[in-house]
């Protein structure tokens, strides 16, 4: 008997090790200490991804909608550079979304690549324009120029857009295509100078535990 | 012998020292959300993260606290919207050896629904109707895949808040109005009143709940109480709306049908029975041959029978087929609307809570003051059998 315990003592303690090691490894914990923070350009898929909006989206949508304003003849071939005002986007998705990103990215764009070519009024900054205005014709603060001629510029465009989509869900997954539709207003004749889109679809299927 | 102890008492010890690092975050409950939700979510397990959050912004929007309200739904909805691809914790949910409760909690398609419900009534409190109609569309989409049709996306409410939205939007809400009165059976909804500038979102009742039944617990199921509330009562100005309920989450939770999960964990079930069963055998058999026998070698046979055996009810024992049955417990049974044309100024709104014989549950009673500042934007007004009164909007 003793013998036999001697023998087996050595795989006894080898499996045991064997299985200690084993089952720290098939914890099933991925990542168990995290993952550090990843650097990543706004424009690459992370490893966090939905159906929805994301910034690789924005900045596609946003790129190409500012390269495709530059090139119309109302801004490339304008006297004066033209006077734009951003109005709010309309979301028709399902998804809620900061319905001020898509504008102030191409905003950002056109006065970044087009330095002079379009300008921009800040009408989201009106009260505040204003009650500075005000301030300078009490004389309350200085004024670098007569207050009470008025210099707050009319817009010459509107620039606005409408975000659509078309979601299924079934039992094979989830799709959701979403039309990125952006168009540029003439504010005098209400005439649509400029329109364009970008279009994605994007599908996935959750683990079988969520179904 | 001394050469076998030592290295087995040296197993024993690195094994239970590898145990002390699988401690689970425990966080004590007080009973009272507004502690235990916050609490729960900073310290718990973050599978129940997404729980308490929905638990934590249900009593928020009671309570008047909606900017908690939203944070919290915000980041559920950012784990609910993310949940595509391989997860380790529901691939654990799947195997035999862990319960369904070990995946990360984003609820059954009812309370993913209300969530963005609750999220869609925030935006539009924040004048934000186009991102308040995409929660209700996300809302009625989390209900799509119901195993029969008649049940897919069949939500009143987000439904008629959609073509309402709309409409405000300077839209056609008409196909939307179309699908939530074909919802609503037995419930004819009132037209859309574009200038309608006071909307009353109205809840009432306990919600449904969840219970696990069958041999191992694997069967889940829903329970829906007895509502001491079905209707209620509007009083603003000489007005007086009765408010009849549109939606009914314990409907929206018994109609989704079989889930996939639910063939899972019955998989689980038959395996758990059978391995138990052939253990049995195996162990009854084996030992009996081992007994009865005077041949070693049959003895040696029996009693590795009986080892397979042994084996086979420890595999068995520690299967788990048990149903998640977590809930978002502190919803509502039902959901209702009412709009109201408010002039510039103050008003009080009165809303009462009827039994089912339409007597008025005067300790329910809500007082609301209206401040209607102006008349382009709505005023929206959440109001809950379980609200805090009064209140001042």
């Amino acid at each position: 008997m003793r013998t036999l315990l001697t023998k087996l003592a050595l795989p006894i303690f080898a499996i045991t090790i064997t299985a200690l090691v084993a089952g720290c490894a098939t914890k099933g914990v991925k990542n168990p200490s995290g993952v550090p923070v990843t650097h990543m350009t706004a424009d690459e898929q992370g490893f966090v991804a939905g159906t929805g909006m994301e910034s690789q989206d924005l900045v596609m949508v946003a790129d190409k909608m500012a390269r495709s304003i530059l090139g119309i003849p109302q801004i490339a071939s304008a006297a004066a550079p033209p006077t734009i005002v951003l109005e709010p986007v309309d979301n028709q998705t399902r998804f809620p979304i900061n319905k001020e990103i898509f504008l102030t990215r191409i905003r950002a764009q056109l006065n970044s690549k087009a330095r002079g070519k379009v300008m921009f009024l800040a009408r989201n900054q009106m009260e505040a324009l204003e009650k500075e205005r005000n301030r300078k014709r009490e004389g309350q603060v200085t004024a670098s120029a007569d207050p009470t001629v008025q210099e707050f510029k009319g817009a010459d465009y509107f620039l606005t857009g409408t975000l659509q989509g078309l979601s299924t869900r079934t039992k094979a997954g989830t799709s959701d295509y979403i039309l990125y539709d952006f168009h540029l207003i003439d504010a005098r004749t209400s005439v649509i100078v400029w329109e364009d889109s970008a279009e994605m679809k994007k599908q996935g299927l959750e683990d079988a535990a969520y179904r | 012998m001394k050469s076998l102890w030592q290295p087995t008492l040296l197993a024993v010890v690195l094994s239970l020292a590898g145990c002390a690092t699988t401690k689970k975050p425990v966080v004590a409950l007080t009973g009272d959300i507004m502690v235990d939700g916050p609490n729960a979510i900073a310290n718990g397990p973050a599978r129940d993260r997404v729980l308490w959050q929905y638990r934590l912004a249900a009593a928020a929007m009671r309570q008047g606290k909606f900017d908690l309200a939203k944070q919290s739904l915000d980041d559920a909805l950012l784990t609910l919207g993310g949940i595509f691809g391989k997860d380790p914790d529901a691939k654990k949910a799947r195997s035999y050896f862990h319960a369904e409760a070990k995946k990360t909690f984003i609820g059954e398609p009812y309370e993913r629904s209300m969530a963005y419900i609750y999220r869609g009534i925030l935006y539009w409190m924040d004048g934000e109707r186009d991102n308040a109609r995409a929660c209700f569309r996300s809302a009625e989409f989390e209900d799509g895949d119901a195993v029969q049709n008649q049940y897919a996306g069949d939500w009143v409410l987000p439904e008629y808040l959609d073509g309402l939205a709309t409409t405000k939007l300077s839209g056609d809400g008409s196909d939307a109005f179309k699908r939530a009165q074909a919802n609503a059976k037995g419930v004819k909804l009132p037209p859309y009143m574009p200038n309608a500038n006071a909307l009353f979102f109205v809840e009432f009742g306990p919600g449904p709940t969840k219970h696990a039944t069958g041999q191992y617990k694997e069967e889940l199921r829903f329970n829906t109480a007895a509502s001491p509330v079905t209707s209620a009562e509007l009083k603003v100005d000489s007005l007086r709306i009765p408010v009849a309920p549109t939606d009914d989450t314990g409907f929206q939770a018994t109609t989704r049908g079989g889930r996939v999960m639910d063939h899972v964990l019955g998989n689980k079930a038959v395996f758990k029975s059978t391995t138990g069963a052939v253990g049995d055998v195996a162990l009854i058999g084996g030992l009996t041959t081992a007994a009865a026998s005077h041949d070693r070698t049959a003895q040696q046979v029996g009693l590795g029978i009986a080892l397979a055996g042994l084996l086979s009810k420890v595999v068995s024992a520690a299967t788990v087929p048990a149903a998640d049955t977590r809930a978002w417990d502190n919803l509502p049974r039902y959901l209702s609307l009412a709009s109201v044309p408010l002039s510039v100024g103050q008003h009080t709104a009165t809303i009462q809570f009827l039994n089912s014989a339409g007597q008025v549950q005067t300790n329910l009673t809500k007082t609301i003051t209206l401040n209607i500042t102006t008349t382009d934007r709505d005023k929206v007004v959440f109001v809950s059998d379980t609200s805090v009164t009064p209140q001042t909007l």
